[in-house]
């Protein structure tokens, strides 16, 4: 494990989980859940924060029988390194690129949104150097990064209250469910919205004995439910079902509407914020790929490591090159990412109970 | 050593970061002299099929010895339309600014609906831009000069901002059209306006069906209907309480504060619709009556004589809603609201709004009356 002077407190916790597991998929997720869901599709999104919940109670149960150890400890005890090369392989390829597409997406809708006509490959290229320069540093530094960001964006929400005179209840209409297309794919899209939770098991070792991680985690994805379900039910009732289903963004549309005197159409400025959620979800997902990879490649500095992951991905993030695409990539990485989220604690589990301790083994 | 490797890996990447930062501004670049803020849109649909289509772009440029400039075309699409003005201008034609779209009468009777999926689409496009039905050629009345105005776009878009402000037309953006038209249980309203000489006046409100205007409220009804779409909190509104040989009994309300609650009862055949209105106004205006509005009584009588008018307009409003098709105050909301979603789905609500009972009550309060008794 490596040499950690400064350890997270409950607090950076809460807000470091709460800020990977929101991203730019706020801004369609009431177009997701409408087509998916259908009427009131909102009210869909507790059995998600369940779903999490329970997955999040799995990796609580390895961080217990695990006694906080980190989950590549607990691997590399039990089973030999080169077979969990490929584990370890699979991983920071998964996480690397989901880190990547994350940024795409956000680059992509930033060009339509403001400049159509500007390579995005530009914009591309800061933002993995943010993003960069900001994982190197490490998981303190950035939690301490997302702290800040946490601080510029949760505004968005209390600022809301300017639209609540064109939300109506009577659009919302008492139906629930009816005409959704219940697709597996929209399905497991909503849920990718959660994604970054999982996250948590690479904290194990970075935490305070006594900041309660799980306990943390458990209320950071409270309060992504909390936030999802706010914006949902707020774009249910402002643009109703029928045009709900027709929007790509309706997050974006229903800032627009915002105009006082001396500025108007912030939706531009709110999605420039998204960039900082954005830039702590991406961070932590290259952090874990570098973590990840460090476990296979242990000679090489973070630094390094963190280099080669973003420029590895920066060129085969080139590939996908409109929207849609992006958008399929990041649905297949998303269910590679659950299977994850889910496999991970279940193999380590198994291992937790199966197999004892190399050292153990050899006193025993 | 570390200080030093982790220095000199971190000053190219800062250098390269400034440098994207700052060379990204080339890109895409939007300079104020060279940019044609399209500020209005006029759209009229041609006998032969294709639009016509104007745009009033202001000049800001110290050279130019106009103040606006008006290109016209006609196309397929309006965004062909704009590809062919582009050629008429030298200026690059952005829609960021865009703040009215006004629709010609030929247009809106074809239906809008391909047009609001172009406006909707456009992410340079606000969905607070306003909307308004000309009664008449659009493109003429967007062309058209008026000596004692400011520049005909900005006359027309205050004045839609000021009457709508003051309901005596509905507020029309962009996002409520739109959020009318796709949802079942409502259907989407303009503002109409019109020239008259050498000024535009507001001609009432545009009725739609869907996508299609199917009629027109004169603007004398403009109060009531706002009352029936829904509630607002500053009104003016003059009354014809009755007509006598010689005098009118007339009263005029201000600073009035309008609700509603529309309830629906009964199912099937004999379903019925109760719409309850609730006025608070001061009279500031009372003339050709009999009735002393010191008096508790007679101002009890005067709250019971204009509850009762607006009863009856609102009533005879809502039946020419009904005739036209048009359930531009969202009857069918409550409808929809009221069944169970099967019964909703089976009803061809288009068939049976116009069938359906429909009853309004009106309970007028007057705060005070003056300053006179």
């Amino acid at each position: 494990m490596p040499t950690v002077k400064e350890k997270l407190s409950s607090f950076h916790v809460l807000i470091l989980i709460y800020m990977t597991q929101t991203g730019v998929v706020i801004i369609s997720l009431g177009q997701m859940l409408a087509q998916t869901f259908g009427l009131n599709g909102w009210l869909a999104l507790p059995a998600y924060c369940i779903a999490v919940t329970v997955n999040l109670l799995l990796i609580g149960l390895i961080y217990r029988m695990g006694q906080g150890k980190s989950i590549f400890e607990i691997m590399e005890q039990r089973l030999p390194k080169a077979l969990l090369a490929p584990l370890y392989l699979a991983l920071t390829a998964v996480w690397s690129m989901l880190a990547c597409l994350v940024a795409i997406e956000y680059v992509f809708i930033f060009q339509m949104i403001a400049f159509p006509t500007t390579n995005p490959v530009w914009f591309k290229l800061v933002i993995d150097l943010l993003a960069m320069l900001l994982c190197v540093k490490g998981v303190y530094t950035m939690s301490k990064a997302s702290t800040v960001f946490f601080y510029l964006t949760v505004w968005m929400y209390p600022f809301s209250c300017l639209l609540f005179h064109e939300f109506s209840w009577k659009r919302m209409t008492p139906f629930f469910f009816h005409e959704g297309d219940f697709s597996p794919m929209g399905m497991t899209g909503i849920y990718t919205a959660f994604l970054g939770f999982e996250l948590v098991m690479l904290l194990f070792g970075y935490v305070e004995r006594s900041a309660k991680l799980m306990k943390m985690a458990i209320w950071a994805n409270l309060l992504v439910f909390a936030s999802y379900m706010y914006i949902c039910l707020l774009v249910f009732g402002f643009f109703g079902f029928g045009e709900l289903q027709h929007m790509q963004f309706p997050l974006i549309d229903m800032f627009a509407f915002v105009k006082f005197p001396f500025i108007e159409r912030i939706e531009n400025m709110l999605y420039g914020l998204l960039l900082f959620t954005m830039l702590s979800t991406m961070s932590m997902y290259y952090w874990s790929a570098s973590e990840a990879s460090g476990r296979l490649f242990t000679r090489v500095k973070p630094e390094y490591r963190g280099l080669a992951l973003v420029a590895g991905t920066f060129f085969v993030g080139l590939i996908p090159d409109t929207l849609a695409d992006v958008n399929v990539w990041l649905t297949w990485l998303g269910i590679a990412e659950i299977c994850i989220s889910f496999g991970l604690p279940l193999f380590l589990l198994a291992l937790l109970m199966i197999r004892k301790e190399k050292g153990k083994t050899a006193h025993a | 050593m570390r200080n030093f490797s982790s220095r000199y890996m971190r000053l190219p990447l800062l250098l390269i970061f400034a440098g994207s930062l700052l060379l990204g501004g080339c890109g895409d670049q939007r300079i104020l002299e060279q940019v044609g803020l399209i500020q209005t849109t006029s759209y009229d649909l041609l006998p032969n099929g294709e639009l016509k289509i104007a745009v009033a772009i202001p000049r800001v440029e110290a050279e130019s010895n106009q103040e606006r400039e008006v290109l016209r075309t006609s196309a397929p699409t309006s965004k062909q339309a704009r590809i062919q003005m582009s050629r008429q201008t030298s200026l690059q034609l952005v829609s960021g600014q865009l703040r009215v779209t006004l629709l010609g009468k030929s247009f809106v009777q074809a239906g809008i609906g391909d047009h609001l999926d172009t406006q909707t689409r456009d992410p340079a496009i606000s969905p607070l831009m306003k909307i308004a039905v000309v009664n008449g050629d659009a493109e003429q009345l967007l062309n058209q000069r008026y000596s004692q105005h400011p520049r005909t776009d900005l006359y027309i878009e205050r004045l839609l901002g000021k009457e709508s402000d003051s309901h005596s037309i509905p507020k029309a953006t962009l996002y409520e059209f739109v959020r009318d038209y796709y949802d079942d249980g409502i259907d989407p309203v303009a503002p109409m306006i019109r020239r008259a000489g050498e000024n535009i006046v507001i001609d009432g409100i545009a009725l739609f069906k869907d996508d299609r205007y199917v009629g027109r409220i004169p603007e004398k009804d403009a109060m009531i209907f706002a009352c029936l779409h829904g509630g607002f909190k500053q009104g003016e509104l003059g009354i014809r309480l009755r007509k006598k040989e010689k005098s009118t009994e007339a009263v005029v309300l201000t600073s009035l504060v309008s609700s509603r609650s529309i309830k629906v009862t009964g199912a099937g055949d004999k379903m019925k619709v109760a719409i309850d209105m609730h006025l608070n106004a001061t009279v500031s205006e009372y003339i050709g009556g009999d009735l002393k509005l010191g008096k508790p009584r007679d101002l009890k009588k005067l709250e019971q004589k204009i509850s009762a008018y607006m009863a009856a307009q609102a009533e005879l409003l809502v039946k020419k809603l009904q005739q036209a098709g048009a359930d531009s105050i969202g009857i069918g909301s409550y409808v929809r609201n009221h069944m169970g979603y099967p019964a909703w789905k089976k009803t061809n609500w288009g068939e049976r709004y116009p069938r359906i009972e429909v009853h309004c009550k009106v309970k007028t309060r007057i705060n005070n009356v003056g300053k006179m008794k």
